[in-house]
């Protein structure tokens, strides 16, 4: 038996075709007659639409049409909201507020849109945004997480009682008696900052609509298209299968690709049929920045409580969630953040509570993390400051109260993201913890390096913490296994790829199954002309639902050729294998039928066939999980701060991940590279800012930050933890997101180390060398 | 932006007062603007172009001035908008005569800006502002003494040139890089100072200009 593709670190199969430039990206699709969208967006971050006067602007030569909302009559309409409510937790409010695609009243975001300009080129239309007037009534500027709901505050929704978007209480145990039984209690204030999904490639949507087949064709970057292609068909009027949606190679998703109900998908394929003229829109970075969503901004009040020896007897976390102006997605964030606090340690009383509120700033859903690097970020540095308080080593503290494997399968008692209680299905903390220890030699750098390092005037520090990543909800993704007469494999489901190397690692657990080279098995993706089912790319959910939907399949189709096989060589079942694109006699490997054989006597031309009889070997499945799946690990990490620059070095970085069984572990490190670099960023580079106005400074690439190669730690080194879940066949778990969750808490407690201030906590979640400095100025004063 | 400080003004309060008060100074010391002119009392309009990098087109706004107490304090409040973004100020000046016969003014007020304008400039504009309004101020001391020069003369005519958009851009150039911005940031001050220069001069004036 050859060697099994799966858990092997085997070249891509995507790669010869990005790599030459041969992939066909949103804005290289390019149709005959086609026109071009530029969307005019409001400056005013809230503000009383009195007159929007399109003229001028209609009558720049080379305009097609202008639209605003008033042109869309009965076709305008907010949402629907994307993800519902969490109508299953006990006593939840929440304040249904969906995205509007454009504004119709009301202004709520600088940068939401107000109109839009069709014209023969991007220049044109982009003229003509100059040319619209926007008569308004300048409305006060909600901006502040807390002050937001201050009785006087200005109302983002004036038809609600105020700037609350949600209110939900979850608890386990009681806090109270935790409290009344610490030793010690320790509070604090922390403040998440907020990030942008930043993908290389901004968003994009080209709409055609052929009136002769009534078939509506859309290319978008969407990272669900099953689920806009099905909104889309709904309010056109259209059967699903008249909307064909088709992702082009999209360049990065990182979650804000997921959002549908936005300007483009609503109002552009609406204007491809008004006009019947193919049109094109493509994001530009500072559109980016404006309007499409971000996430993290929140701020938690904090407890844990202990006993003298370090015993965490429970948590209480009271945290405000900026939702932005809208909340299409539901509580998915917020809900991640309850849920990723307390995932790594044994916490037997958990209060928490998430007020959402209603800002006017840009809407928030989820980016690479999604509510999990703040619970992370809360439950570590709780961790941390109660180490100090007691005097303790923060990596003793941590081992202390650490779940062990046994306590696997475990119920959080907190509901998720999908609805249900969260399981931690599976598990190995304390390993995670030590071989990052090791490879990171806490020990040595402790006791030897850092002194002699501190002697020399240096300012070094060491940070481990721990973290989970909750992956693969459901509720469901499917495929369809086809083998054609060249005996090559075809892979088709309608998930999206952003660059997850999903046409090698589907590829490898279908080429497995059906013993053919992984080379020839083609995966199609996000084509909802091929297949018609599925949600979309989120949650670090590809690889296990799809992955297990296909080695379903895979299996269905490989019994069916086993089956024909068995008719056709006159020899049952058992005494076949399938190899190499063959299924031969085992002990008469002359006599044998190639893959490709048996798909053409599948699929006969001429005479009769059984009763019941299916063509083709060919076999659809789908795959939805009872509840995720946790991957976890522990981040360590050294760092330099210059004492006279505030400028930070990485200079070794060791993470130790489990994500089940790797299907291909280069790409799991693809992952992690990628997700850490994410993370670094967002504890020192990427930062969104408004000003007291509700204006964007961060609008270019000038002044949001990105770590570039060069601040990368010099040594980076992954240790793979293979902890298999028992929830699917192959026992994988997700890994998008593990890299970006636990870098900011891992950068201060290194950080606070590196300065050495006894009473030092970092509360918020982005330092800058000039914060650090001044830390550093202090500490040297001490 | 918060904007507060205090200037003294080489003249007699009453000269000053009257200074403020005429739209073709304003117009002529605010670079890139159309026309500024009196709709009513107490109440201007005025029409800026401002084209420069990547922020450019036509700007129209209207200012007002409030509680007026002649020739002692006033408040002014104006906006304007544009292609490029809108602006928001409200500024209260005062004018105060000293013992040797210069007049202190002092004012506080607000800015704010959006759009384009305070994505792509705002940042700039805290490390521009000292050395803006020290130019304006500059041009504004000229044309009081060219006023009052005529006024002494008998004169009718003012013999005052209020300076070119490059030279004022000039000025504050040279004075971000005394200030040591780094080379990258120089070389944007470039191209953002014109803009900002309206920005800021048209607040500083915006606030003065009513008296």
């Amino acid at each position: 038996m050859a060697e099994k593709y799966v858990g092997q670190s085997i070249r891509r199969n995507e790669d010869p075709r990005l790599l030459t430039g041969n992939s066909t990206f949103i804005d290289d699709i390019n149709l005959a007659g086609m026109l071009h969208i530029a969307i005019k967006r409001s400056d005013f971050a809230h503000a009383k639409i009195n007159k929007i006067d399109v003229e001028k602007a209609k009558a720049l030569p080379g305009v097609v049409a202008v639209y605003t909302a008033e042109d869309l009559g009965d076709y305008w309409r907010p949402g629907p909201l994307q993800v519902p409510p969490p109508s299953v937790i006990k006593g939840a409010v929440f304040f249904a507020r969906p995205l509007e695609c454009i504004a119709k009243n009301k202004i709520r975001f600088s940068g939401e849109p107000v109109a839009v300009v069709v014209a023969e080129s991007r220049y044109i239309a982009e003229d003509a945004l100059d040319l619209i007037e926007l008569d308004v009534e300048p409305l006060p500027y909600v901006g502040d997480l807390e002050k937001s709901l201050d009785p006087g505050a200005a109302l983002v929704h004036e038809d609600l009682e105020s700037n609350l978007a949600a209110d939900v209480v979850q608890e386990d145990g009681s806090w109270e008696k935790a409290a009344a039984e610490a030793d010690v209690i320790v509070k604090k204030r922390i403040l998440v900052n907020r990030l942008a999904g930043a993908a290389m490639e901004n968003r994009g949507l080209v709409a055609n609509w052929d009136a002769n087949l009534s078939l509506l064709t859309i290319w978008a970057t969407t990272q669900g298209p099953i689920p806009m292609r099905n909104s889309i068909a709904k309010y056109l009027g259209l059967l699903e299968n008249q909307v064909r949606l088709i992702n082009p190679s999209i360049g990065g998703g990182f979650g804000p690709k997921i959002m549908s109900s936005q300007i483009d998908d609503v109002v552009i394929p609406w204007i491809a049929m008004k006009l019947k003229r193919p049109v094109k829109w493509i994001e530009d970075r500072r559109e980016n920045f404006l309007g499409t969503t971000s996430e993290r901004d929140q701020l938690h009040y904090a407890e844990i409580a202990l006993k003298k020896d370090g015993t965490i007897l429970g948590f209480k976390d009271v945290f405000y969630h900026n939702t932005g102006a809208y909340n299409p997605y539901g509580m998915t964030v917020p809900l991640n953040t309850q849920t990723h606090t307390v995932s790594n340690y044994h916490i037997p009383n958990f209060y928490t509570r998430i007020k959402m509120v209603f800002t006017n700033q840009m809407v928030v859903t989820p980016v690479r993390g999604a509510g999990r690097p703040q619970g992370v970020f809360v439950m570590e540095r709780m961790i941390d400051a109660a180490a100090k308080e007691l005097g303790m080593d923060p990596v003793e503290l941590r081992r202390k109260n650490l779940l062990q494997p046994e306590a696997f399968p475990l119920r959080t008692g907190i509901i998720g993201q999908d609805f249900v209680e969260g399981i931690l299905d599976s598990g190995n903390y304390p390993y995670a913890l030590e071989k990052t220890v090791e490879g990171i030699e806490y020990e040595k750098f402790k006791k030897e390096i850092q002194p002699k390092a501190r002697a020399e005037g240096k300012y070094k520090g060491i940070g481990v913490v721990m973290f989970t990543e909750g992956t693969a909800v459901g509720p469901y993704e499917g495929c369809k296994v086809m083998v054609g007469v060249t005996g090559k494999v075809s892979v088709i489901t309608a998930y999206s790829n952003q660059g997850q190397a999903h046409y090698t690692t589907f590829a490898q657990v279908a080429a497995d199954n059906l013993g053919v080279k992984v080379t020839d098995v083609d995966v199609v993706t996000g084509d909802s002309g091929q297949w018609s089912w599925g949600v979309g790319a989120f949650a670090s959910r590809g690889i296990t639902l799809v992955g297990t939907a296909i080695h379903n399949a895979s299996l269905k189709v490989r019994e069916k050729a086993l089956n024909l096989a068995s008719k056709l060589l006159e020899t049952p079942v058992e005494e076949l294998e399938l190899e190499d694109g063959v299924v031969r006699i085992a002990d008469m490997p002359e006599k044998s039928i190639s893959l490709g054989e048996l798909a053409m006597r599948s699929n006969p031309t001429r005479g009769t066939v059984e009763p019941g009889m299916e063509p083709g070997l060919e076999a659809a499945s789908y795959y939805g999980p009872p509840h995720g799946v946790t991957g976890f690990g522990c981040l360590g990490m050294i760092v330099d701060v210059d004492p006279e620059t505030g400028k930070i070095k990485i200079e070794k970085l060791v993470i130790t991940d489990d994500c089940g069984q790797p299907v291909n572990p280069m790409v799991v490190d693809g992952q992690l590279h990628g997700g850490l670099q994410m993370g670094i960023g967002d504890g020192f580079y990427e930062h969104l800012v408004y000003d007291d106005y509700g204006q964007l400074l961060t609008a270019s690439f000038m002044d949001y930050l990105f770590p570039q190669a060069t601040d990368m730690p010099a040594k980076t080194e992954i240790i793979h933890s293979i902890t298999k879940t028992s929830l699917n066949p192959l026992g994988i778990k997700g890994v998008g997101e593990a890299g970006a969750i636990a870098p900011p808490a891992c950068m201060m407690q290194a950080f606070e180390d590196a300065v050495g201030l006894k009473d030092m906590f970092i509360s918020e979640s982005i330092l800058n060398p000039s914060k650090l400095y001044h830390y550093i100025q202090k500490a040297k004063g001490a | 932006m918060k904007i507060e400080g205090t200037h003294v003004f080489n003249g007699p309060r009453e000269d000053v007062w009257e200074m403020f008060y005429d739209p073709n100074i304003l117009a002529s010391a605010l670079p890139g603007a159309q026309k500024m002119e009196m709709v009513n009392e107490n109440e201007y309009k005025f029409d800026m172009n401002v084209r420069v990098g990547p922020v450019s087109g036509a700007f129209s706004g209207e200012m007002q001035l409030e509680n007026v107490v002649k020739p002692d304090s006033l408040t002014l409040k104006g906006g304007g908008k544009g292609a490029p973004g809108f602006l928001n100020g409200l500024g209260n000046v005062k004018f105060k005569e000293q013992e040797d016969g210069t007049t202190l003014m002092e004012y506080e007020g607000e800015v704010n800006i959006g759009g384009a304008l305070a994505s792509v400039g705002q940042r700039m504009i805290d490390s521009v502002a000292k050395s803006m309004i020290r130019t304006g101020f500059e041009t504004l001391d000229k044309a009081l003494a060219a006023r009052l020069a005529a006024k002494e003369a008998g004169s009718a005519v003012v013999d005052f040139k209020a300076p070119t958009e490059a030279q004022f851009a000039k000025e504050v150039a040279k004075d971000l890089v005394k200030e040591n911005v780094s080379s990258a940031e120089t070389k944007l001050v470039f191209y953002i100072i014109p803009v900002i220069a309206v920005i800021i001069l048209f607040s500083v004036l915006v606030k003065s200009c009513g008296g």
